[in-house]
């Protein structure tokens, strides 16, 4: 059994509203796992009942293949969205408070905290006060309280929002770091640039429901649309298409033609052949879809 | 539980960390001291007087050869007014004019009705209302005396009988055998009362903005995946009352060493005589011992002794039952009222509905004070959102034994009931952001399993 967290026929409503309707998915150990969606599909509904912030109105949430329970608590790490510290306690205090009410022993939790002020290189900050620092120190303090108790399966709800490029860049490489630990990632987010620089897995919610849930390889692939990009040197000659090619554009620069076509299923062959009897080919690549097109494709088709 | 404990201790070393405790605990024994010596210094500092001069115009009598005036002679100075006497009213006007004294007071006797009529005159400031009464008051207690004197021959003696009978009264429970004085009890009851107030608004609010505080910042939502939502808000009510209760034993002990310290300069104060006890069934007390009894006593002797009368441990155990349970009671409403405001300004709308009761207990305090056995005091007092002020106010005057175990049960059923509604609008109020919270609201969230 490698899954860390399988939702099985979930569904969950506040007083009037759905918020989820009989999702299941399912999450292997190891995984970097994005969960996408637009605003109020139901994401942070999805991720609090992980937390065992509510429960389900129905369904099960399984965790290492147990009901999710109490002593469940201690293996997850919870970033959430809207961020937030105690302003006027120390951030070493702090830092400790929360990691003991993850289950922490205060010993454990002292030494781990040096081990992380000093890997941000921030350990004179041990007896500041939180309101003492920017907007992006507490965010490395927050993200230190969301991984200091060596979390199994860590959540992370929006986490580059609210950091500069150049942290933001430090926290996705700390994330992969924590990733290739063994520790498992689920993502709440809607950049969905950073998911493809980091989820091997993904699954779309929108409207409460899932809708898209599966490998990123495989869902590219399922989502391609048979377009190819040829760059050609010479410039442009209808004579170089056969039956079944469709150009969608090209451009022509400095003796180098760059086409965009869809090809036909096996077509292929013939096609590069063609080319090749008027002039050289420099590159030939299949163009994938972005997981921009295929969230607001299928977003699109669902509603 | 573990974690319910590492909450308590968080929550109780920051409250108990901030400046505001401190002060409080060090200011409160202190405030107390003052107020005890405040008058004392006051009248040492008050050394301007107010000078007054009488003019008695009044015939003068003869009365075994010697010449008696009714007026002049006999008014008693004391710290503020000072009395001196002038035969020329011309004279005494001209002294006020020139500033020399502060008021003339002119009597005469007329044929008309009042026969005996005073005038007064002022140069620059207004009569102080506090001499013109003590000449007042004087002048006729003086006309009483003189005419005793002068029309009915009496002595100097029986005089002072007539006017001042001393006649004493002795309250006594017959149970007990102890003396009741009703005005100590009433000020005890009144203080209780009052305190019981202060610390539910200071505690209940300490909640209140703590709970906010927590939502407001959004870390409320990392502590929430961490713990139980019940172990986080009942965390904060219990560190608060502990931090209350560290307080009071803090102002105990803090009030004993200052009072020791009073104890040893003025030893006087507090020694109290061992006085004859007067038997039940001694009707005849003589005179003498009527006046050994009272030229020992002072009045702080007194008031010392009327406080031994009071049964304190009862007064002190109930007082931190119904502290205890009041607290519970609108701590709980005010941590639930935390979880539902974004910002403190929202705040007045639901803390609207839990104060009420508490400021319809405050004004109805001076009528339970006045007759502590009233029925409006006995449902008052067992009616559990104004039972904790009011049957504090009660206690001292003896309340029986079937009303308090009534009124601390029905208390403490809805401190169970109020710490029940509390926990669930706490766990979905806090997590609800962005969002004009409604009384509908509430009660959906109350009813939700």
């Amino acid at each position: 059994m490698n899954e860390i967290l399988t939702v099985n026929q979930v569904s969950k409503s506040y007083e009037t509203k759905l918020a989820l309707d009989n999702v299941s998915l399912k999450v292997e150990r190891g995984d970097v796992f994005g969960l996408l969606g637009p605003n109020g599909a139901g994401k942070t509904t999805l991720i609090r009942m992980i937390n065992q912030i509510f429960k389900p109105d129905k369904g099960e949430i399984l965790f290492n293949g147990e009901k999710l329970n109490a002593s469940h608590i201690k293996n997850v790490g919870y970033l959430p969205e809207e961020r937030g510290l105690y302003k006027k306690m120390k951030v070493g205090e702090q830092i400790q408070y929360l990691a003991q009410l993850k289950g922490m022993s205060a010993d454990d939790a002292r030494k781990n905290i040096d081990y992380w002020l000093q890997k941000f290189s921030i350990s004179d900050w041990y007896n500041k006060k939180v309101q003492e620092l920017s907007k992006g120190m507490q965010q490395k303090v927050q993200f230190i309280t969301t991984v200091m108790h060596s979390p199994e399966l860590l959540i992370f709800d929006e986490p580059f929002s609210g950091f500069d490029p150049l942290n933001a860049d430090m926290l996705k490489n700390e994330i992969l770091e924590l990733s290739r630990q063994g520790a498992t990632i689920i993502f709440s987010t809607h950049n969905m640039e950073s998911v493809e620089q980091i989820c091997d897995k993904i699954a779309l919610i929108n409207s409460s429901h899932l809708v898209l849930e599966g490998k990123v390889k495989d869902i590219k692939q399922q989502f391609k649309k048979g377009e190819y990009e040829i760059i050609i040197s010479g410039s442009y000659d209808d004579n170089l298409l056969i039956d079944g090619i469709e150009l969608c554009g090209q451009t022509n620069e400095n003796g180098i033609c760059t086409m965009k076509v869809k090809i036909e299923k096996g077509k292929n062959a013939d096609l590069l052949s063609n080319i090749l009897k008027y002039t050289d080919i420099i590159s030939y690549k299949e163009i994938l879809p972005s997981m921009n097109e295929i969230f607001i494709q299928t977003i699109k088709n669902t509603k | 539980m573990n974690k319910l404990f590492i909450i308590i201790k968080r929550e109780y070393l920051s409250k108990v960390k901030k400046k505001s405790f401190v002060a409080l605990t060090v200011l409160g024994p202190l405030l107390l001291v003052l107020l005890m010596f405040l008058p004392a210094l006051l009248m040492k500092n008050s050394t301007t007087s107010y000078d007054v001069v009488i003019v008695d115009s009044t015939p003068k009598t003869v009365i075994n050869g010697d010449t008696i005036a009714f007026f002049e002679g006999k008014y008693k100075s004391n710290e503020k007014v000072v009395f001196s006497y002038n035969k020329d009213v011309a004279a005494a006007q001209k002294d006020l004019k020139d500033g020399k004294v502060d008021m003339v007071v002119e009597i005469v006797k007329s044929n008309d009705k009042p026969p005996i009529k005073t005038f007064y005159y002022f140069a620059d400031n207004e009569p102080s209302v506090e001499a013109k009464e003590n000449v007042q008051t004087q002048t006729e207690q003086i006309f009483k005396n003189s005419v005793l004197m002068v029309n009915y021959n009496m002595s100097k003696e029986d005089i002072a009988i007539v006017n001042d009978p001393q006649i004493a009264s002795y309250i006594t429970d017959i149970r007990t055998g102890k003396e009741s004085y009703s005005e100590v009890k009433m000020i005890l009851g009144a203080v209780l009362g009052f305190m019981i107030y202060f610390f539910i608004f200071l505690f209940g609010g300490q909640i209140m903005r703590s709970v906010s505080e927590e939502k407001t910042s959004r870390i409320v939502e990392v502590l929430v995946s961490s713990v139980k939502s019940i172990h986080l808000l009942f965390g904060k009510i219990i560190a608060v009352a502990l931090v209350g209760l560290t307080q009071f034993a803090l102002w105990i002990v803090l009030s004993l060493i200052l009072i020791t310290g009073v104890k040893v300069a003025q030893p006087d104060i507090f020694k109290v005589n061992d006085k004859e006890k007067i038997e039940l069934n001694e009707r005849v007390v003589t005179a003498d011992k009527l006046n050994a009894l009272d030229m020992e006593q002072s009045t702080a002797q007194k008031a010392v002794q009327s406080l031994q009368s009071i049964n304190f441990p009862l007064v002190l155990s109930m007082f931190l039952v119904y502290f205890l349970l009041g607290y519970l009671l609108y701590g709980s409403l005010f941590g639930a009222v935390g979880s539902m405001v974004d910002d403190d300004a929202d705040a007045g709308q639901f803390t609207l509905p839990i104060t009420v009761p508490l400021i319809l207990a405050i004004v109805c305090l001076p009528m339970v004070m006045n007759d502590p056995s009233s029925s409006i005091a006995q449902w008052l007092s067992i009616i559990p959102f104004t039972s904790p002020l009011i049957m504090l106010v009660r206690i001292p005057f003896g309340v029986a034994v079937w009303q308090i175990v009534l009124s601390v049960f029905l208390l403490i059923l809805t401190v169970i009931l109020a710490l029940f509604i509390a926990a669930k609008i706490y766990r979905s109020g806090i997590l609800t952001y962005g969002k004009q919270i409604k009384y509908p609201d509430v009660l959906k969230w109350i009813k939700k399993k």
